[in-house]
């Protein structure tokens, strides 16, 4: 396998908030100048999405007003990001239309798409002047992705749980009382790169020697973990299976407007810092391609991003946004500095280069 | 007059018209293949999933390349090599096998009182009643079944409730091998008594009586008489719980807590988590290839039992 050089980078606060262009330079439907008249308007545009709290938000913040702008129907197609992806690969590859018009994707496994070469271009939309970096995919050409805002692998606890105050590094995790009362992504995502640091190790030697992480991670399986997806997270800390998990804040925050009691922190190793974006499969009509493409740069105006994230609590690409009330000060939602060094990132082209090895070895452990 | 129509009425002659068409596409000189035909559907079936199969070996035979997440355009056994040297799929492989063993022992073990009574019963009541818990489950479905053991078995669940009652602490009792054996065992046992149940009503209850009459306890009679005469249910079944619990995702899924995944589950990682579909389609072609052996075993061993469809081996 070819091994790349790790582009391991705390991120700037003033890399995050940098805005290139001024907002009202671009309409919301700026590619019109791109074609004569307006294309003919699909019915419907069906956008992939994750379920639950995920969403509701897009809707609220992206969809609903897409629709009240256009016309044009938003269906959300709620098949697994990891389902959909063979059968749009498939699509593509048999000169089929794609079951989807927009994929509401993580940038990692975005990427492999982008990297297959099923993903349209999206660089000539308007609102891309007034992002930030963060907006774009590290590693590739162009525009295949864009990235719509980051979130955080927090370390979620239960205060009850820890008497003592909060814990302060995922070590504290190795205390035998927690055995059998923590949970991980099954494949152990989000929790690679700390037990790095917690493990001895370095970031820069990733992918090239993660064996202090491995060792840190076979420490952890000692621990009985329970391994599971976005939703077990919140059910299991609903129903007290767990005392504290390696989850992405979003899920925290759900269980805890859902009436659990339950805090975050990122430990003193840092915490994976990881974005999402969204992306449009080749093969659509030359029509719905355009619409699709409308979708994608109203959802990087500045008040879609704004209601959509408020529901999410992550932060966006778009300069000037408002952190929801209860997340000002919270390092999930990094505004400052000194939160964006606590935070680990780690170049999609890398994870999606090794990531298969690394799930690999990661459930060899915890299936061992 | 009306005799000629109503000599020969209409039916008879669309009868005839559909005969006369019959004929042509099959005629009179193919009768002694008429047989074969009836089998055509089958065979198209079996032959859909032998086209599959072979694209599922072709696809084993390709590597993904991660840089473009393309496969490769040659043939390699790079995806056999991995899954027979990486320690993850031999220990996944081994507990696949090890379940689908025990759960095959436990399940024939539970089914046959079952099947037995629910055979020779002499209350039409309690006929119905087990027919009907027998196929309950059926219409529940397997996901839901293993959803509702969460709820019963789970840390606020009905069961540690009524354990602190008499003050006992919280227990674990999902989330482990046991509870997936569990699930598993809870989910087979009604295939296992259905197939159970044809060949116990096969067997003469005459046969028992005469036991009986020669000076046989029950317990001789069940051993000697029943039990022999009961083998090719055994056989049916056994062969039927083996491969489904060898193949089974959903209760290591639900109830494995993440731990204790079946090769089923590792073939779901490499086809949606880290698409390499050539190395999933590799475990996929190894999993049919360890149930056709284990089945072979079996019918070598043993014969087909009811799956003979009454045909006992020479």
């Amino acid at each position: 396998m070819k091994r790349f050089k790790p582009t391991v980078s705390h991120l700037s606060r003033r890399t995050f908030l940098q805005a290139s262009a001024a907002l009202g330079g671009a309409s919301a439907l700026g590619l019109r100048g791109a074609y004569a008249q307006e294309p003919e308007k699909p019915a419907e545009i069906i956008v992939r999405a994750w379920g639950g709290s995920w969403v509701d938000s897009l809707k609220a913040g992206v969809s609903d007003s897409f629709t009240k702008m256009t016309g044009i129907a938003v269906r959300h197609d709620l098949t697994e990001d990891n389902e959909i992806q063979p059968k749009v690969w498939a699509a593509v590859a048999q000169n089929r239309v794609p079951p989807i018009h927009i994929n509401w994707d993580t940038t990692t496994n975005a990427t492999k798409s982008a990297l297959r070469g099923v993903t349209e271009d999206l660089s000539d939309l308007p609102n891309l002047a007034n992002v930030t970096d963060l907006a774009k995919p590290a590693g590739l050409q162009g525009f295949p992705i864009v990235n719509t805002y980051g979130y955080v692998y927090v370390l979620a606890y239960r205060p009850a749980a820890f008497p003592d105050g909060p814990p302060k590094s995922w070590k504290d995790l190795l205390d035998p009382k927690f055995k059998g009362r923590l949970a991980f992504y099954n494949d152990g995502i989000g929790f690679h790169f700390p037990a790095q640091v917690a493990g001895g190790g370095k970031l820069e030697d990733i992918p090239g020697n993660m064996q202090p992480a491995w060792d840190f991670i076979a420490k952890m399986k000692a621990q009985q973990p329970l391994l599971g997806e976005d939703p077990d997270f919140t059910t299991w800390f609903q129903n007290g299976e767990i005392d504290a998990a390696c989850t992405i804040s979003t899920n925290a925050r759900e269980a805890r407007k859902n009436g659990v009691k339950i805090e975050w922190v990122v430990p003193e190793e840092g915490a994976k810092f990881d974005t999402d974006g969204l992306w449009i499969p080749k093969g659509l009509p030359e029509n719905e391609l355009y619409w699709a493409k409308q979708y994608i740069n109203h959802a990087l105006t500045k008040e879609a991003q704004q209601v959509w994230l408020d529901g999410l609590g992550l932060p966006g690409v778009v300069p000037g946004l408002t952190p929801p009330k209860d997340l000002v000060g919270d390092p999930s939602y990094p505004t400052t500095e000194a939160d964006f060094k606590r935070l680990i990132r780690i170049s999609s082209k890398i994870q999606v280069e090794n990531e298969s090895e690394w799930f690999s070895k990661f459930k060899a452990i915890m299936q061992g | 007059m009306r005799a000629a129509r109503t000599a020969y009425p209409l039916k008879w002659r669309v009868m005839d018209a559909l005969e006369g068409v019959a004929a042509a596409i099959w005629p009179a000189r193919f009768r002694r293949a008429t047989p074969y035909l009836m089998l055509l559907p089958a065979v198209l079936l079996v032959g859909l999933l032998v086209l599959g199969l072979i694209q599922i070996a072709d696809a084993s035979l390709r590597t993904l390349d991660t840089t473009t997440f393309q496969f490769s355009d040659n043939y390699s056994i790079a995806n056999f090599r991995r899954a027979l040297t990486e320690p993850l799929f031999l220990v996944v492989a081994q507990r696949s096998l090890i379940a689908a063993l025990i759960v095959t022992a436990m399940t024939l073990v539970f089914a046959f009182p079952y099947a037995y009574l629910m055979v020779r019963t002499r209350s039409p009541g309690l006929r119905k009643f087990l027919l009907i818990a027998l196929f309950l489950p059926f219409f529940i479905g397997q996901v839901v079944r293993a959803y509702g053991w969460l709820i019963i078995l789970g840390n606020q669940g009905m069961v540690n409730e009524a354990l602190g009652l008499v003050g006992v602490a919280p227990m674990r009792l999902i989330y482990n091998y046991p509870a997936v054996l569990f699930g598993l065992v809870q989910y087979m046992l009604p295939f296992a008594v259905l197939m159970l149940a044809p060949a116990l009503t096969a067997i003469p209850e005459e046969l028992e009586a005469a036991a009986g009459s020669l000076g046989a306890n029950w317990v001789r009679t069940f051993i000697h008489v029943v039990l022999p005469l009961a083998r090719p249910g055994f056989i049916g079944a056994g062969v039927v719980v083996l491969t489904l619990s060898l193949t089974d995702f959903a209760v290591p899924a639900i109830l494995g807590g993440g731990s204790q995944d079946f090769i089923a589950n590792a073939i779901y990682d490499q086809f949606f988590r880290t698409s390499d579909q050539g190395l999933g389609a590799t475990l996929a072609l190894m999993l049919v290839a360890l149930g056709s052996i284990l089945v072979g075993l079996v019918f070598a061993l043993f014969g087909a039992g009811t799956l003979a469809m009454g045909r006992s081996r020479a």
